[in-house]
């Protein structure tokens, strides 16, 4: 793993366009901190992220990997919830196979106006991987 | 007294930006017509946006409206008043009404303003905030609410000083205290009457106390504690600030009640009550929330399992109408009622009470149209000509009514309502196109 | 080959500014390759800055730009384009399954709020519904097949014949049915009424002619021999169709309560509601049924809905006014009537409140009690007993000797929808068809340019209905109105090669787009474009990572991945 920046860890957020974006978003807007090194990608649907690019990230020198889940607002329908998590799961399996902690790829529901709650997520992700970082 | 009279047509008048207005506005929109909505407060979205979650679903109701309120403020067939009331609606000739709009200054200019909030911290004015149904306060110069649309700051030149210490801050100079109200003339095909409701005001029963004991709130009030965008990090009592454990809701305040004029049900108050409980046993897993009632009514798609669900998670429901409130004196308060079950008088304790107010009608559409023609039906709602062919038909025809200025109604059925109002509208003005 | 691209680094009016030098960013990233231009400008997303840009990427045939502002959210949307519908003329097919058209609204009589009666309603609309060229209405039809999606529906329909041409002798028509040997129970009169072989339901019904149940018809032929109008060589056709788009009105069934169910089919005098508004309407003056004259009613609520043991976990919701509509009406019009209503709790919500205290003015007594303890009916002598523990008066048990007993029956889904199968339609738990979304969608389905509305959607009021169904309509046709579909281009693209038809990006498709093709001599997956939504729930699912999302394929994704990383 990549030097760990000391103030903060780097994070990839995968995030979607019409429900996690705007909370993201408006946490910005709301002027509330969290960690920097903190870069979101845009995507249709939690449900369609790859665990190729999960483990491109890692390979890249990311520290962790957030999935701003969907959950049951998500447009596209009920499966998404349970699809997510399956590919949570299935990732897991490749990280470990790969000797990668698990505990470095993190899901949670985030709503289009949970900006606090984003907030949070960040900065106790970013906690945990400050303090677990094996070197 | 307005500077200007500005004249313009359109082909729908929409009033009232809230979810049914919205809706029907897009619906006509979508079909190519250009629509004027005229809202009154200064942000689209209507009580929806200011909920918290919708029941049976538990939907984050921002999050859902939202995308809505984007929807229509973007959309390129749609123009969006706010601040502004109809002051009157006469047909012109047989295709066309004419419409007088006023629009109040806001006394910033809306297109600079980047909702930087500069000005907001600038003012020293504190006066209660409407938005937060007053559990809070707010400044003279503020954005309305976070998610408000559009996302402009406003000066609420009535509480003003004048102090100047907002244009001072203001980073692009959009405060201009010299705006005028502008009145407009407007050429209009038809419209539609999408005004929304109002609350009950629980001042009007002394005997539950409202108003004088400070840990009784209204259902509202309690909704913006519950919501994204909430005054609190937490759930407090008013008086002082503890986080409550033993929550009473009085079901039927104002409504099925005709010693306060209000004689049907308010339809929507059984199920918010029952959403708020379950809010609250999930914010506050301590607490001990009962529900006193006389019916149910979980009568829609999912209602009924909701309402097993909230029995599920331990809300208490206890039938027995809340004939009267008293108030301790370390502000907790004593409910008394009684007990359909035990068939006797009792008295229950509680440190928080919520008034589940009803829906009253809005009835100042009426006053729009000449003396009398808009008809309200006996209830003060707009009088449907045809409810059960035609229901958004009213007495004048080309105007059509939506939502809950028709009657008692929750969002599903709103939306449905504006729907039909708009299938309505658009057969009209093609008809006479 | 090198790229233009030009930078702009907004201040924000201080919000970036006074937290980040822009100066130094600015020089930071000047001498990039690939960077053409730098500026940084005071608010980025304002008129005058976007003109800079326009003139900026035109005059230097700029590649890309980046903006390096505050929410790209509130202001991505200014450099995209908008989509919008427009106009009018759609022609429409009617296919209803009956020879009849009305549905359950004919059925009823005397209606709440305007006092017209079911009929009157559904002949006025039909008489509009007539007046209309671009109407086709097929009767006796059902949908038996569908290909296609969105824009492009073909729909095969077997219609069934009538029996009867098209002009019928109207004089002659009486004397045919008087004829007719075969008599069946009157499913329209709920049962309570007999019918023949030859019929229609009500004089003003539409379409005018009447038709021959040719199930029970016995072929005797005295019909033929009286009424030339009577055609036994009709045959049954099948109609095709295209569709741009479909919407399901197909209603619902009323519950009907098992043997025995509070003494249902086991005492004489135990009938639903609807055949109890119907027997109101039989009778004047006195109401009589089955030979007894008619005092005592007792009603009891909630039959086949709010049920602790069976499906229906739903309230029905019409029912509660309904039943009490016609108590009122049924004391108005007899004469010594009382009613006795068994309630598990009345919902006579919104302005039907007013019905609940007007019947309790009239004298009407109401009881209630739990769902664990329902009323109990009886035979004590020749006496018919409904028992209840009354939880009004503190669980005191009280009886009522009934003369009629109605069964308060709700809603239930219609038993025989073949046609929703036909069409893939998702069914909520309570096996009602389910919209996408309740509060922001719900007149659609999940299958494309299908809507829904009315009672096949959930129990609901004939004014209800009429608002879903304007709404169902008004969407429909925005499907249809441009004459063309306009779609997203972010769809899945599959990479045929690789694909091994394994099934799980079918399987994951909440919107079935996939389907499998055949490639020369390969099966593989092929996403239909007009349904593919862009969600990209097949893309992890693929054990070959065949399938890419247009704008997020893995080449896309990774370089972003490794820009970020730095």
């Amino acid at each position: 793993m990549a030097g760990i920046n000391v103030k903060s860890a780097k994070i990839l957020v995968f995030s979607t366009e019409k429900i996690s974006d705007p909370a993201i978003d408006m946490a910005g807007l709301l002027k509330l901190h969290y960690p920097p090194t903190v870069y979101t990608i845009s995507i249709p649907c939690s449900s369609g992220v790859k665990s190729r690019w999960i483990l491109h990230a890692f390979e890249k020198g990311f520290d962790g990997v957030f999935i701003a889940a969907d959950g049951s607002d998500c447009p596209y329908g009920e499966s998404c919830t349970e699809k997510t998590g399956k590919i949570i799961g299935m990732t897991h399996e490749l990280m470990r196979a790969k000797d990668i902690e698990p505990a470095r790829l993190r899901m949670a529901a985030i709503c289009s106006v949970c900006s606090e709650s984003f907030v949070k997520q960040m900065k106790s992700f970013n906690e945990y991987l400050l303090k677990n970082s094996n070197n | 007294m307005p500077e200007k009279i500005i004249n313009a047509s359109y082909d729908a008048l929409v009033i009232g930006g809230g979810i049914a207005g919205g809706e029907a506005a897009l619906n006509l929109a979508n079909n190519g017509f250009k629509v004027l909505i005229v809202e009154k407060d200064l942000s689209i979205g209507g009580k929806m946006i200011l909920l918290s979650k919708v029941f049976p679903t538990l939907d984050c109701s921002a999050c859902i409206t939202t995308p809505k309120v984007s929807e229509i403020s973007r959309h390129p067939g749609i123009t969006i008043f706010t601040g502004s009331e109809v002051k009157s609606i006469k047909r012109k000739s047989e295709t066309i009404f004419e419409a007088e709009v006023i629009k109040t200054p806001r006394y910033v200019i809306g297109e600079d303003c980047t909702g930087c909030q500069l000005c907001e911290q600038a003012c020293p004015v504190l006066v209660h905030d409407q938005f937060q149904y007053n559990l809070v306060g707010r400044k003279a110069a503020y954005i309305p609410f976070s998610i408000a649309s559009p996302r402009v700051a406003a000066i609420d030149i009535e509480n003003c000083t004048l102090c100047g210490a907002c244009e001072k801050v203001c980073p692009t100079k959009c405060i201009d205290f010299t705006q005028k109200s502008e009145e407009y003339h407007l050429d209009i095909k038809t419209v539609i009457i999408a005004t929304g409701f109002k609350l009950f005001d629980p001042l009007m029963i002394p005997r539950y106390g409202y108003g004088i004991y400070k840990n009784i709130i209204t259902s509202m009030q309690m909704e913006r504690q519950l919501a994204p965008t909430r005054p609190y990090n937490t759930i407090l009592r008013p008086g002082d600030g503890k986080v409550p454990d033993r929550i009473a809701y009085v079901l039927c305040t104002g409504s099925r009640d005709v010693t306060v004029g209000n004689p049907i049900c308010s339809q929507i108050c059984c199920m918010y009550s029952i959403k708020q409980a379950q809010l609250l046993m999930g914010a506050l897993p301590m607490a001990d929330v009962t529900i006193y009632y006389i019916n149910i009514r979980s009568f829609g798609k999912g209602f009924e399992e909701f309402y097993d669900q909230a029995k599920g998670m331990g809300v208490n429901f206890v039938k027995g109408k809340i004939g009267k409130i008293r108030e301790k004196e370390d502000g907790n308060l004593i409910l008394r009622y009684e007990d359909i079950n035990e068939n006797i008088v009792k008295e229950a304790e509680h440190d928080m009470v919520v008034l589940s107010v009803g829906v009253l009608p809005n009835t100042d559409s009426a006053a729009f149209f000449p003396d009398g023609e808009l008809k309200l039906d006996p209830f003060s709602f707009v009088y449907q000509s045809d409810p059960l062919s035609s229901p958004s038909k009213t007495s004048i025809e080309g105007v059509f009514v939506a939502g809950t200025a028709t009657g008692p109604m929750d969002i599903p059925d709103s939306i449905l309502s504006a729907g039909a109002s708009s299938a309505e509208a658009i057969s009209y003005l093609n008809r006479k196109l | 080959m090198n790229k233009k691209i030009g930078i702009y680094i907004c201040h924000c009016g201080g919000n970036i500014s006074d937290y980040v030098d822009v100066e130094k960013v600015k020089q930071s990233v000047e001498n990039e390759d690939g960077v053409f231009l730098v500026k940084t400008t005071m608010f980025a997303c304002g008129d005058a800055n976007q003109k800079e840009m326009v003139d900026d990427i035109k005059k230097n045939e700029l590649d890309g730009v980046v903006v390096a502002s505050c929410s790209p959210k509130l202001h991505l949307i200014t450099f995209r384009a908008a989509i919008e519908l427009s106009d009018m003329g759609c022609p429409v097919t009617l296919i209803e399954r009956e020879h009849f058209i009305g549905g359950r609204v004919a059925q009823w009589n005397l209606l709440f709020t305007t006092s017209e009666t079911g009929k009157e309603v559904v002949t006025k609309l039909y008489n509009e519904l007539i007046e209309r060229d671009n109407i086709t209405l097929l009767t006796g039809s059902e949908v038996i097949a569908s290909a296609g999606s969105i824009g492009d529906f073909k729909l095969k329909i077997k219609k069934t014949p009538r029996y009867i041409k098209e002009e019928c002798h109207k004089g002659k028509l009486q004397e045919a049915i008087n004829v007719c040997p075969v008599v069946v129970a009157d499913s329209f009169n709920f049962d309570i009424t007999e019918r023949k072989a030859i019929y229609h339901n009500f004089p003003s019904e539409y379409p005018q002619e009447p038709v021959i149940d040719i199930k029970n018809c016995t072929r005797c032929g005295e019909c033929e021999k009286i009424c030339p109008s009577v055609d036994f060589s009709m045959k049954e056709e099948t109609i095709e169709i295209n569709v741009g788009s479909v919407l399901m009105a197909t209603g619902f069934d009323s519950y009907t309560p098992s043997e025995g169910e509070f003494g249902y089919n086991h005492f004489e005098n135990v009938v639903t509601l609807p055949q109890f508004k119907r027997i109101i309407e039989l009778n004047d003056k006195k109401l009589i049924f089955k030979g007894k004259e008619i005092k005592n009613i007792a009603y009891i609520y909630c039959v086949g809905s709010r049920q602790i043991k069976g499906e229906n976990k739903y309230c029905s919701r019409y029912c509660c006014t309904s039943a009490i509509f016609a108590a009122i009406h049924t004391k108005s019009k007899f004469e010594n009537i009382n009613n006795y209503h068994f309630t598990r709790g009345i919902r006579t919500y919104g302005k039907q409140e007013v019905l609940y205290a007007e019947s309790l003015k009239k004298g009407d007594i109401y009881l209630q009690s739990y769902e664990d303890d329902p009323p109990v009916v009886n035979q004590v002598n020749n006496k018919i007993l409904v028992r209840i523990n009354d939880i009004l008066t503190a669980k005191k048990e009280m009886s009522v000797e009934a003369d009629l007993i109605v069964l308060v029956t709700g809603m239930v889904p219609r038993a025989d929808n073949s046609v929703a199968s036909l069409f893939k339609l998702p069914k909520g738990r309570d096996r009602f068809f389910n919209e996408i979304h309740m509060k922001l969608r719900p007149v659609e389905t999940v299958i494309d340019g299908i809507t829904i509305c009315g009672a096949c959607q959930g129990p609901k009021n004939i004014m209800e209905s009429v608002n879903s169904a304007l709404s169902a309509a008004a969407k429909s046709f925005s499907y249809v109105s441009k004459g063309e579909l306009e779609l997203e281009p972010i769809i899945a693209k599959i990479e045929k090669d690789i694909c091994t038809w394994c099934r799980a990006c079918a399987e994951a498709c909440p919107f079935d787009a996939i389907k499998m093709v055949k490639d020369e001599k390969k099966d593989v997956a092929a996403i239909n474009n007009s349904v593919c939504k862009g969600c990209g729930m097949c893309l992890p699912v693929c054990p070959s990572d065949a399938i890419n999302l247009i704008a997020y394929s893995n080449r896309e994704i990774e370089s972003m991945i490794d820009a970020l990383a730095g």
